[in-house]
């Protein structure tokens, strides 16, 4: 499914990361601002992609700005905006 | 860590310590009604000692000045942080600075993307919807290939005859027409009725597109002294951002190849703007200045609707207006009457 409403969730601290998400219709798109891309970025995207996905989120536009998150903030993150965008307030605990 | 405190600078003590730490990084003189347009300011404390400020006025960031950190960079990114987030709380994911060229490197560093760049200035935009999201947002402003398509930006405040005059220029001369209405909701009549008496009054124009202007045609973030008294410098700077802005993005990715002015015979701040207009938009857009409809022997502008309305003399526009502009005025008539008396401005633009 999409999203209806975007929805942001992160610092730009060190060792965290900004997930953005907006509404759109082609597939899981993520622009990714990383100083570690190049080294990290394809598992940074996979785990954002995965973690959409565990939400039932597929089509979305993903803006990620990332300070040198690990996997399990990386993950976080995205939980919080993709719990935003869909207007949930209960955690989901399937996903964690 | 540095700790994120709001700065009430409404509070002699802490606007001098907030200006001060402002002109220790080289932000001063800027005209009071700046300031005055903040929303919030906040900020950043280590051990007591004020590190780092920022401000929000709508969705623009103002006023960031940090000290040096270590890490590099750290102070700055917790105070654009802090800012995005607290805007995004309150619904706003769009969000636009215009900075000094040597900052465009630490806001790209987080997430912005530059849209204009000069010796003197940058303007950049993070978030969402983007330029481009916006502009292929518009239904209908897709051009196809060999049409001729051409673009009016105007506050349209109200709707006069004069901008009728305008758009049907425009729309004789050309395939399509975009009319980007100022989206800023700072003049006598709110956004909402200017695009009503826009769509309304060139609802007849079959080849005619009315649109809002979003963030990107003289907005409060790309030309603020269309909004605010200012100089012929900032003038001149603002003016040049919002016309390249245009051309590189606006008709860029619309394919527009005219854009469509009044001649300005009376507004110092609209005359240099067309001046600019003609200066930065071609040869990639064409500027075609068509002068001004007169009535008699009067020239049609929405300065003299606004202070014959304040002036309570309404007979005398009435030859100036359009029906349907006309007929708002008449209904709304002791609404209007009440803004200007609370202090809205029918000066300027």
């Amino acid at each position: 499914m999409g999203i209806s409403k975007a929805a942001l969730a992160g610092t730009l601290e060190s060792s965290d990361i900004q997930i953005t998400l907006s509404p759109a219709a082609n597939g899981i798109q993520i622009e990714l601002t990383s100083a570690v891309a190049s080294q990290f970025g394809e598992q940074i995207k996979k785990v954002i992609t995965q973690t959409l996905q565990s939400l039932g989120i597929d089509n979305v536009a993903v803006k990620a700005v990332d300070k040198g998150a690990l996997d399990c903030v990386i993950k976080a993150r995205t939980i919080a905006a993709g719990q935003r965008a869909l207007g949930q307030k209960e955690p989901a605990w399937e996903v964690l | 860590m540095a700790e994120i405190r709001d700065l009430m600078i409404k509070v002699p003590s802490i606007r001098h310590q907030w200006l001060t730490f402002l002109a220790g990084h080289g932000l001063q003189d800027f005209p009071p009604a700046e300031v005055a347009g903040v929303d919030h300011v906040v900020g950043l404390y280590e051990n007591d000692r004020l590190v780092g400020t920022g401000a929000t006025a709508g969705n623009i960031l103002k006023f960031i000045a940090v000290d040096a950190s270590t890490p590099p960079g750290a102070y700055f990114n917790q105070i654009v942080s802090e800012l995005q987030s607290r805007l995004a709380a309150a619904g706003q994911l769009h969000v636009m600075v215009s900075t000094k060229p040597q900052y465009e490197k630490s806001f790209h560093y987080v997430g912005f993307q530059t849209l204009v760049h000069t010796h003197w200035g940058v303007l950049m935009e993070a978030g969402t919807p983007t330029i481009t999201q916006y502009l292929q947002g518009l239904s209908g402003a897709t051009g196809t290939i060999g049409e001729h398509r051409s673009a009016i930006v105007m506050n349209a405040n109200p709707f006069t005859k004069g901008h009728r005059y305008l758009v049907e220029q425009a729309a004789m001369q050309s395939d399509a027409v975009d009319i980007f209405v100022v989206s800023t909701d700072r003049s006598l009549f709110t956004t909402a009725e200017r695009l009503h008496l826009v769509q309304t009054n060139t609802a007849d124009l079959a080849n005619v597109h009315v649109y809002l202007g979003g963030d990107y045609m003289v907005s409060y973030a790309t030309f603020p002294a269309y909004f605010l008294a200012s100089n012929d410098t900032i003038i001149n700077y603002q003016t040049t951002i919002d016309a390249r802005l245009f051309r590189d993005w606006v008709a860029k990715i619309l394919h527009i190849q005219t854009r469509y002015v009044g001649e300005e015979p009376l507004s110092h701040t609209t005359a240099i703007y067309n001046q600019v207009l003609q200066k930065e938009l071609p040869p990639q857009v064409q500027v075609k200045v068509i002068p001004r409809l007169k009535v008699g022997r009067t020239i049609v502008t929405a300065t003299q609707v606004r202070s014959a309305i304040a002036q309570n003399k309404l007979s005398e526009i009435r030859s100036l207006l359009p029906a349907k502009t006309w007929k708002f005025i008449q209904i709304h008539q002791t609404e209007l009457e009440t803004r200007i008396k609370k202090g809205m401005t029918i000066r300027g633009n």
